[in-house]
């Protein structure tokens, strides 16, 4: 994937962060799509600026776009889902391991699904798409002609 | 937090002076290691990534983790929540974002500071002294507001009055730091961070043992009421998600942690940064989670009377429900919180004075290191003298370190560093705006000139628009962008 695209849908996520806030000044309030647009551009603006930061070299490798998209959705689909499901947090509510089900998709999709593979991806791609030996050596070298 | 607590239970005295003991031991090793201004705000590039893991896990996560944070679950319920959210992904961020990039400019320049890395990539002077300037405002609020904090605690353990409190809180924090530096902070971060985590653990084995586990707490609260745990808490869901993107993508801004970055010995290291740092987090979150849930639990079922400031709920859950030696150890916690996020900040404050500053202008400081020590006495003495202000006009200080750093940081350092299509007056556009809208908007709110709509926070907004400057300048002055990259730095931003 060409890094271009990770500026764009950041410039995209960051404007529907400030629509989300104009709307706000409306005098009758934030209207409802306020809401969607800041849970769309929040987890747009996250996932695209960890795009941003894995590119190398002007590409972004398989394996973190993989796990860009991955964040997205499971941020986006988290908020997207308390958005769009009914409340049903009363005394008889279900639970999902020990809280109610919107919260739980919330607190346990966006808290906890993302630890489970992003630290791991990275770790795995290191070597091959984040630094390695040569890239270190290339600094130096760029280093010592400056100062040369 | 009731008079004297230490006092009352010699375990909870006994655990205090252990670990003042053991910081104080850090200090004497680090300030006979400390040679000079290398030393002093970067540790010698020399430390280890376990060390530089939990280091950065201790001075992100404030006294607000254990004190403020739980208070505000107590009040708002899960809506609170959402400031802590974001950390199962920003910590793989900052790694692909900030970690490697500052490393490596560190590597190539022998860099030091943050506003250092943001005047290499831009090669601007201007750019550097305001970032400089931003840093060192929201720094002394800080310092303010953790003093403060450090004081209350210090002041509940030993009834020394707050303001001996105060005092003793900054002699403590700045004998290490004024002597060993960021080396000092560094290691005694390491043990402070250790100190939390395990305080955390504990207690959240506490808080599911005497709410009933996770099920029990929630059948408690939603039957009084079904709004605490909802998505939001008692928020908007506007709100909670606001809270979720400044604290997530502000995560990128915070001068405190990507300065660690310089620190690190080896580079390849930064492999198991994600792993290491977003583990301690977890962990040293669970306290925040738990407390404020179990105790409005413990309200909703009678058991408690509801508490008179949702900050007491942290001392209440400790001092009701958990063993004195646990207390200690939680007590312990909240002043490792508050000293090792102010040792940070009287580091990075006294680099913009002593170093980022006079390169600003085209100078040099010529004995950084001995500069560096009377400048942390300085800010240390400024805040804590802002500390004794009434607790209004403190709270004011504090509240807006975390947005000014985001709104200023964020699009200079951490998209300047990924973008090589951004401009230097891109930059100083953005980091003027973010300072100015900071500023002035906190300003007006405070004194009740203007008032955000409900759902909008001044960092958020101020996030937002300075991101949106420094993309629009960036466009308009792009036929300069390539000019202002030197070939090193642009090798350090294309691996």
């Amino acid at each position: 994937m060409r890094a271009r695209l990770p500026l764009v849908l950041l410039v995209a996520s960051c404007l529907a962060v400030a629509a989300a806030y104009a709307a706000a000044f409306r005098p009758d309030g934030a209207p409802s799509w306020a809401a969607w647009c800041i849970a769309l551009g929040s987890g747009g603006m996250l996932s695209s600026t960890m795009a941003l930061g894995a590119t190398r070299r002007g590409r972004l490798r398989p394996v973190a776009v993989i796990a860009c998209v991955l964040t997205f959705l499971v941020v986006s689909g988290a908020f997207g889902a308390a958005l769009w499901m009914p409340p049903a947090e009363g005394a008889d509510a279900r639970l999902l391991l020990g809280l109610p089900l919107r919260t739980a998709i919330v607190l346990y999709g966006v808290g906890i699904v993302p630890l489970l593979f992003l630290p791991l991806v990275y770790a795995v791609s290191f070597d091959a798409d984040t630094l390695n030996d040569d890239d270190i050596e290339r600094v130096r070298r760029a280093a010592a002609e400056r100062k040369a | 937090m009731s008079g004297a607590a230490a006092l009352r239970h010699p375990a909870i005295l006994v655990v205090a002076l252990l670990y003042f003991a053991a910081v104080a031991a850090i200090g004497v090793w680090a300030m006979r290691r400390t040679h000079s201004a290398r030393d002093f705000f970067v540790a010698g590039k020399g430390i280890g990534i376990v060390t530089l893991a939990i280091a950065a896990m201790a001075s992100t996560l404030s006294g607000f983790a254990f004190v403020g944070g739980p208070g505000l679950v107590y009040a708002t319920g899960t809506g609170a929540m959402f400031i802590i959210l974001s950390a199962a992904i920003t910590n793989t961020m900052g790694a692909w974002v900030l970690a490697r990039r500052m490393r490596l400019l560190g590597e190539a320049r022998g860099l030091m500071t943050v506003p250092d890395a943001i005047g290499a990539r831009y090669r601007s002077g201007l750019a550097q002294g305001l970032s400089a300037v931003a840093i060192l405002v929201a720094v002394i609020g800080y310092m303010a507001t953790n003093f403060l904090a450090l004081g209350l605690v210090i002041d509940a353990m030993f009834a020394t009055g707050l303001s001996l409190g105060i005092w003793l809180a900054m002699l403590v924090t700045l004998s290490y730091t004024a002597t060993g530096g960021i080396l000092a902070g560094v290691y005694t971060d390491l043990f402070e961070g250790l100190v939390k985590t395990a305080a955390s653990v504990t207690v959240f084995y506490f808080v599911l043992r005497a709410g009933g586990g996770m099920d029990g707490i929630s059948r408690a609260i939603t039957a009084v009421d079904a709004t605490f745990l909802g998505p939001w808490g008692k928020m908007s869901a506007l709100s909670a998600l606001s809270l979720f993107f400044v604290f997530g993508l502000g995560s990128l801004g915070q001068p405190h942690v990507a300065h660690k970055f310089y620190m690190l010995r080896d580079p390849k290291q930064l492999k198991w940064y994600p792993l290491l740092m977003s583990a301690a987090m977890a962990l040293t979150q669970l306290l925040y989670v738990g407390v404020g849930l179990a105790m409005r639990a413990k309200v909703a079922t009678g058991e408690v009377a509801p508490l008179a400031r949702a900050d007491d709920a942290t001392p209440a859950f400790v001092l009701g429900f958990t063993p004195s030696a646990v207390a200690g150890l939680v007590f312990a916690g909240v002043i490792a919180a508050g000293m090792s996020t102010v040792n940070s900040f009287m580091n990075i404050g006294a680099a913009a004075i002593t170093h980022d500053l006079p390169r600003a202008f085209g100078r040099r400081v010529g004995d950084e290191l001995r500069w560096g020590r009377a400048w942390t006495v300085v800010l240390s003495l400024a805040a804590v003298l802002l500390a004794q202000l009434p607790g209004a006009v403190v709270a004011f200080l504090g509240i807006f370190g975390y947005g000014l750093f985001a709104a200023t940081l964020v699009p200079s350092l951490a998209i300047g560093l990924n973008w090589s299509g951004a401009t230097r007056e891109g930059a100083v556009a953005s980091i003027a705006t973010g300072l100015v809208l900071t500023l002035g908007l906190e300003t007006l709110a405070y004194f009740k000139l203007f008032s955000l709509p409900a759902g909008v926070t001044v960092s958020g907004l101020a996030l937002v628009v300075s991101l949106l400057v420094f993309f629009g300048v960036s466009w308009i002055t792009r036929a300069r962008a390539a000019g202002q990259i030197d070939t090193d730095v642009r090798v350090v931003m294309e691996v």
